[in-house]
This record gives C-alpha cells, structure tokens and sequence, in this order.
C-alpha cells in the first residue's frame, strides 16, 4: 500500500534526509521544510520502504504538496 | 492550568500591548501578531482586552485543560475539537479538566493564527510589564520560548459567566489571501531616497509574502531597481537601500533591505542602517500576523495620519460596541 507524505506548512524544502529504497519507521523524519526561518521536520506517519522522491532542495511547497511516496509496511 | 500535549508549529504566550516603553533600550515591544483577534477572544471569555492569551501560529496542536473553565478560540478556523467534537470559533466554551483540545491547521478561508483565551488569563509573570514572550530576546512569556510538549500553563482565576457568549457575526474579522494595509509615508519616503515610480510601484502591486516570515519581520517580495533614486547609500553603505544608523519606525515599518521589503512587527529590529519608507497603521496590524507566509501577498494603500488616528478609534468603539456579542 502506497503513503505519501504531504507538506504541512508552505515554504521551501531545505532537505530531503533519506534515499529510495531506504526503511523508515514511523514518525521519522523524512524531510525538512524552511518555513518562519525555522526549519520544520516532515515526518512520516506510516513505516515502510523510500518508492519515490518527489521534491528537491528549494522547491516551493503548498499545504497538502506530495514530497515522498512509501511502499508502507503491511 | 493548560498542559500542552503537542506545541505544533508555535504556540507562545503574548499579550497586547506587549513590552512598551523599551525600544531606545533595543527590546522589541512583542505582543500579540494579530492583537484584533486577541483582544476579541479575551473579551468573549470576560477578561480585559490586552490580557494574555496563547497565541497558535499554523496549528497542530493539542493541549488539555487541567481544570474547568471557559474558553474561546478567536482568530483563523483551525478546526477545534474538544474530545474530538467539533466546537465553534469565536465563542465562550465552557470546559472541563481533562478535556482535551485539538486543532487542526490554518484553513483555505484565509488566515493564519488563533488565539485561545481562557477565563481568567495566562498566568506567567510579568516582564517589564508584559506577559508576551519575545522569541528573539527569549525573555517574557513561558520561560522566553515556544510552548512545547509537556509544559504546565498556569491560568488565571476566572469565572464561568461568560460561557455561551458569541461574538456578533458582524464583528468577525474578514480573512482574505490578498491583505490590505494602510500605510502612511517615511520616514525614508522622500525623493532623497526613493524615486516617484518606486513608491507607484510599491502601492500598486501585490507583493508575495516570503517563507521566510515570522514574528519579527513578514518579508515580501523584491522591488525594482527603479526603486532607488541613489547610485548607493553613501556613508550607510554600499547598496542604496543603506542610511546611517537610525531608529526604526516600528510596528508595522516597511523596512527594505536591499531590494527586498520587511514588514516589521512584534519582535522586530528596533534600529538599523536601512530605510523605512512607511509605516503600516496600527488598525491595520493584525492583518499582518494573518498572512500565511509563501503564499499570501499584501497589497498597500496609501493612508495619512489623520486616517489612521480615526481608524484607531474605529476599532476602539467596535471592542467597545454594546452589540459585540450574541447569546
């Protein structure tokens, strides 16, 4: 089953902190968000395993924008 | 008392007016971001207009009442919940210890803090004769900083007969993505500084807030080079944007740094070596701590003093009005 996360606030993406094909648990950051000159941690809320990589540094995100798409774990 | 759950994106303790009297001293005033919705909050649940509320920037939080009292949300619709039921905004809500307040975030209606004002006030004590927490000093507020998981707010005492008190309809704040303000010229307005088609261009157009936007200062998108009627700012600098040292008009200054404007507000610089072509009137502050950084814009209207004396008082009247609330 797919997961995607979704930018929370609006503003730049300053990092993307992990690779496809890497595991992540849930509530581990995946990327970083430069919003209010404070960098604001995008966090998954599913485990699973790095498909797809969506956004890269300094680009522009909305509320709701796809940044990383997750093969989440069963 | 209120034990934060989940501090979200920021939640502070700030006051209106905030720290007055200590700018020649370098410390910003502080304060409420959008004092209009503070002072609405607090007067639906009983207490004096300026009194300490938390204000919510973006949302995401969630705190729990350590004991009864009345609430009232006022400011951007974050979707409130109390023990997952849906409550409205703008209304004194009476609540009980334990329950538990969740918020969602900023909406597409336009805005982008809310305060939550409780019967009695925030407890904390005063600093230099204010509750508001100055983020960039980290003095004031809950221990000079952001509310973070954990934290136990002590509230004040306050009593219950305010519950069920609405705020008239016609008195709710409009929330927009393109923000109005007033502005009155200078002190770095003149041709001195800025050419004639600089100053069109900063009234004519609507300027993008920047991600980077904060208490201390909303920066807007670049103005042109015509802007600047000098090559550079002589003994200030290298960039006509500089000036000798000077004390900044603030809040609500349009301070330009470069080619890039600031609006700034709570906790902004006092003092600095750029100019300041006007100044944002004081009816008008609120709507700055309603933008929603990198995505809405703010266009200006040119103002005189006179006006913004009179829209001072406008707004003075309506926290004042006898038809402020409903039942």
């Amino acid at each position: 089953m797919e997961y995607t996360l979704k930018a929370h606030m609006p503003g730049l993406v300053a990092r993307v902190v992990v690779e496809v094909g890497e595991h992540v648990e849930e509530g581990q950051e995946l990327a970083v968000i430069n919003c209010m000159k404070t960098e604001m941690s995008c966090k998954t809320e599913k485990a699973g395993v790095v498909k797809q990589i969506l956004v890269a540094e300094w680009d522009e995100m909305e509320v709701g924008s796809p940044m990383i798409i997750l093969d989440a774990d069963a | 008392m209120i034990k934060i759950l989940n501090g979200g994106i920021e939640m502070l303790v700030e006051d209106w007016p905030g720290r007055m009297g200590y700018m020649g001293l370098g410390m910003a005033p502080a304060g409420a971001a959008d004092h209009l919705a503070l002072q609405l909050g607090n007067l639906l649940v009983g207490n004096q207009p300026g009194e300490a509320g938390i204000e919510i920037a973006g949302g995401y939080c969630k705190f729990q009442m350590e004991s009864d009292g009345v609430l009232a949300l006022a400011g951007t619709d974050m979707e409130p919940k109390i023990n997952g039921e849906a409550f409205p905004m703008w209304e004194a809500v009476p609540v009980k210890k334990g329950d538990v307040i969740s918020l969602s975030h900023f909406g597409g209606k336009g805005g982008f803090r809310t305060y939550a004002c409780i019967a009695g006030g925030i407890d904390v004590p005063e600093y230099l004769g204010s509750k508001s927490t100055c983020l960039f000093g980290n003095y004031g507020g809950f221990c000079g900083r952001k509310l973070q998981e954990g934290d136990l707010i002590k509230t004040g005492l306050g009593d219950s007969s305010a519950a069920g008190r609405k705020l008239n309809p016609k008195y709710i704040p409009e929330y927009t993505h393109v923000w109005e303000l007033r502005v009155i010229p200078g002190p770095n307005s003149v041709p001195d500084y800025v050419t004639e088609e600089g100053m069109d261009y900063l009234f004519s157009t609507e300027m993008k807030i920047s991600h980077n936007a904060n208490r201390a200062a909303y920066r807007l998108a670049e103005v042109p080079d015509y802007f600047w009627a000098r090559k550079d700012g002589g003994k200030g600098g290298s960039h006509p944007s500089n000036i000798v040292d000077h004390g900044y008009n603030m809040r609500g200054g349009i301070n330009v740094t470069g080619n890039t404007p600031s609006l700034l507000i709570a906790d902004g610089p006092t003092l600095g070596g750029f100019v300041c072509v006007g100044n944002v009137i004081n009816a008008d502050l609120w709507k700055i701590g309603q933008g929603i950084p990198s995505m809405d814009k703010v266009k200006f209207k040119l103002s005189t003093p006179e006006e913004a004396v009179e829209a001072r008082m406008e707004l003075k009247k309506m926290l004042e009005a006898k038809d402020l609330f409903v039942s």
